[in-house]
């Protein structure tokens, strides 16, 4: 992947750069190259660098209460050089009724004090990244269905739909016994809980069996999350996390998929399919 | 036997010294005892008399200064309760100090909008967005004379932070003072006049670093000359604190300045007791409790050893460091603002119990914005607290002797003076702010602090532990967004309204003057202030002559 390019800059007069310099040097520890304009630069000037410098991103910093005036008006000055493709992103003091105000006017995100330095890495590669547009997912992996045993609903699969049964396996880690069956492409998964802890067993307590999560199969899971945390949609698993059959998972809330579970998988290389 | 007349010797000079000092300014009270009625001494010292307590810790007001520069500390007057102030216009500001001033204050400290502090008038492209916002906006003497209008510049000594045009704001003070009828030889207060930490911390710097210090020279001895009781630069290490420095970076880098500002002034051909007694200092009070009452203590031994062993100064006054203290902004999250009022009571405690000569503490809401009324006052009032209610003002120095704070105050002196030596091997501050040495320093300091703390081995509450899901947001003082047009609008009247031709001259012979090296441009700039010539034209004759520091 190509190294993300990003322009700290110090618009007006504020001489406050501790917090510049950190963000620099983080962003340089997350693999980054990192530019900073140094403090008293006006819009036009730091317009002109992000161009010159072919950035993916301009991060600006104020701690003056310029902000207001000044953050806008390097998003128009990046416009008049035809560069409004680069987003701009801030941090400072910043009271959060000005949040939506910039936001509005242009800015991406602020951040402010207290947000953590990984944070801000992870949402500049996210941001970068999502201008790739991502694959749709290829197909529905599988279906997955809350059952209270296995050995009791499996002959209603195997005779009655006459399905075929591909692998039954103990998933330690999310304490569930599960079993596959084959159905065209898809599967559908029977999900068995193992423990009072687990999941598996909540959700048969307070909605008894039936149908689980909705399993979609994708490329590029890490990519897919961050861009998906950076729309703001709420995540269970924010990061990949081992699932069964040797493939890397990750958990959408259901709040924000009008109360369907989704699962996000992709089959890692070696996995049986 | 030699050591106890020797620790009697010191301890008849300080009582005579607390004689001589009761007589002008008599203790608070006439006996000071604790709710249980146990009697409060002015001082306790160690049962054992030694010389090694002489050499470290000595007697308040006595060399070096250990527990304190006065003999009686804060029994005869607490310290002065100074809270910086100022924003958007004059106008607004001088009522706000009214405010302060009726609210029990007892000395002014002018807060200046970024392009004031910067050389630019409002006008000026460079000052777009920033007029007023930081800070009150001067451009002229008009607009200083309506920051300082019903305020009797006899009876407050007001502090300003203003570095690169000091000459240009502490001039229109003096002529402030003139037109209310008082001397400059009456005028009191300080200005921060701090340029080196300009260039390592702060920003505002404009002229390269020679030019810079001549200016600073020149007002020492304007000073001496014509306003005596004026402090002529308040040495400041909060802004390096505030940077992400340790404790004991933050004394060491200011102790080299401070030595560079010595050496230049020597080297300009003054007396080192001419102009030391007048060379005021300013430190952050930050988080660790024993750590910052250590610093204070660190700060005066280290000062006056070498005031007196390195510059040979005579002046006792010389010796002695007296400095302000602000709260660490810094250490204020935007998080549960009100915690920060907690955060600032400590730190206060911190000052005070450092011996501090004046203190500022910081409001809850500073890390969202200018603080409001309300959190400006509940902050004068934690201090108000502090001096009145808790009883840590009645007795001398009540730290000193702890095992515990003696060991970090000497080892603050220790790490601090290596330090020191290292900047001395370089050729002195100067040449290591231009190496960008201390710059390194802080800012390696301030990452490993971010870091620790992202990985929570450092807590912040409410920051990284004991959030809440759902900030409640505190309302805020909002800088009026007309604010910017109204004072251009001033300007250009004020322009309009002045002998256009005496102002051209008396700028003309300020830039003649800049490129003599002997001369002292405060006259120049004193001249040109009363004719009205604006803090943006005067900073840019001296920008024409010396050049502008872009930074390394």
């Amino acid at each position: 992947m190509k190294q993300i390019r990003v322009l700290i800059a110090k618009p007006g007069l504020d001489g406050h750069d501790r917090g510049a310099l950190i963000i620099a040097q983080a962003l340089r520890d997350h693999g980054m190259e990192v530019i900073y304009t140094g403090l008293r630069q006006t819009p036009e000037q730091i317009a002109q660098a992000a161009v010159q410098e072919d950035v993916d991103v301009v991060g600006l910093s104020s701690l003056s209460g310029a902000h207001r005036s000044l953050f806008p008006k390097v998003i128009e000055a990046l416009k008049s050089k035809n560069a409004e493709d680069i987003p701009v992103i801030g941090g400072g003091v910043i009271p959060s009724e000005d949040i939506a105000f910039l936001e509005e006017k242009g800015v991406k995100k602020i951040f402010t004090s207290g947000a953590s330095t990984d944070l801000l890495a992870h949402y500049i590669k996210g941001l970068v990244h999502s201008e790739k547009v991502l694959e749709s997912p290829k197909k529905i992996s599988h279906i997955g269905i809350a059952v209270e045993s296995i050995d009791q609903s499996l002959p209603f699969y195997e005779h009655m739909l006459g399905l075929a049964l591909d692998m039954v396996e103990e998933v330690d880690t999310e304490k569930v016994k599960v079993a596959f069956l084959s159905i065209g492409e898809s599967r559908i998964e029977l999900l068995e809980p193992l423990s009072e802890e687990s999941a598996i067993r909540k959700f048969l307590n307070k909605k008894g069996e039936g149908i689980h999560h909705i399993a979609l199969e994708v490329d590029s899971l890490e990519e897919r999350l961050l861009q998906l945390k950076n729309e703001g949609v709420p995540l269970l698993n924010e990061e990949p996390k081992q699932g069964a059959n040797n493939s890397q998972i990750a958990f959408i809330h259901p709040k924000g998929a009008n109360g369907v579970l989704f699962e996000l998988t992709k089959h890692v290389k070696g996995s049986e399919e | 036997m030699k050591q106890e007349s020797q620790f009697s010797h010191v301890k008849q000079e300080w009582e005579k010294e607390t004689e001589k000092t009761t007589e002008r300014f008599p203790e608070r009270k006439k006996d000071f005892k604790t709710s249980s009625d146990i009697p409060i001494d002015r001082l306790y010292t160690p049962e054992q008399e030694s010389d090694s307590y002489i050499d470290k810790l000595g007697f308040p007001g006595q060399f070096p200064y250990t527990r304190g520069i006065q003999p009686t500390m804060y029994r005869s007057k607490y310290w002065t309760m100074r809270q910086y102030a100022g924003f958007g216009s004059a106008k607004e500001t001088n009522k706000r100090f009214r405010y302060l001033l009726e609210q029990g204050q007892t000395g002014l400290s002018v807060a200046f909008d970024l392009p004031t502090q910067i050389g630019y008038d409002s006008d000026d492209p460079m000052a777009e967005g920033e007029v007023g916002k930081v800070g009150v906006a001067i451009d002229s003497l008009a607009d200083m004379e309506q920051l300082f209008e019903s305020i009797p510049l006899e009876k407050v000594s007001t502090s300003m932070t203003i570095n690169a045009p000091a000459s240009v704001l502490l001039c229109m003070y003096i002529a402030v003072g003139e037109k209310q009828g008082v001397p400059s030889e009456k005028l009191t207060g300080t200005i921060q006049n701090d340029i080196l930490k300009e260039y390592i911390a702060r920003g505002t710097y404009i002229y390269p670093p020679k030019p810079s210090m001549r200016l600073i020279t020149n007002i020492f001895r304007y000073c001496q000359e014509n306003a005596p009781k004026f402090n002529t630069i308040s040495i400041s290490g909060y802004h390096i604190r505030e940077a992400g420095s340790t404790a004991v970076q933050e004394v060491a880098f200011t102790i080299a300045n401070g030595i560079a500002y010595v050496d230049a002034a020597l080297q300009s051909g003054m007396d080192i007791d001419q102009f030391a007694p007048r060379l005021a200092f300013f430190f952050n009070a930050h988080n660790q409790f024993f750590e910052e009452t250590a610093k204070f203590r660190a700060a005066r031994r280290i000062w006056a050893k070498i005031m007196k062993e390195r510059y040979h100064a005579k002046n006792p006054k010389s010796w002695k460091l007296r400095f302000h203290t602000q709260t660490g902004g810094s250490t204020l999250t935007a998080q549960q603002p009100d915690n920060n009022i907690v955060r600032v009571t400590l730190q206060a405690l911190a000052a005070v119990l450092g011996g501090t000569q004046s203190l500022h503490t910081n409001s809850r809401d500073e890390a969202l914005s200018l603080p409001t009324e309300e959190s400006a006052r509940i902050a004068l009032r934690t201090q108000q607290i502090l001096a009145n209610e808790s009883g840590i003002a009645d007795t001398v120095d009540p730290l000193g002797g702890s095992y515990y704070v003696e060991h970090l105050t000497n080892e603050i002196e220790r790490k601090a003076m290596e330090y020191i030596e290292k900047i001395d091997t370089f050729g002195g501050a100067v040449q290591a702010v231009e190496d960008g040495y201390m710059q390194r320093e802080i800012h390696q300091t301030a990452y490993d602090t971010q870091k620790r703390i992202e990985k929570k081995e450092e807590i912040i509450v409410g920051l990284n532990q004991f959030e809440l899901e759902e900030e409640v947001n505190p309302d805020l003082l909002k800088v009026d967004e007309t604010l910017e047009a109204n004072q251009k609008e001033r300007l250009t009247q004020i322009k309009a309204s002045r002998d256009l031709d005496k102002v051209q001259d008396c700028l003309d012979r300020l830039g003649k003057a800049a490129r003599n090296d002997s001369e002292n441009l405060l006259p120049y700039i004193l001249e040109s202030v009363k004719a009205y010539a604006t803090v943006g034209e005067i900073c840019n004759v001296l920008r024409e002559e010396f050049g502008e520091y872009t930074g390394i």
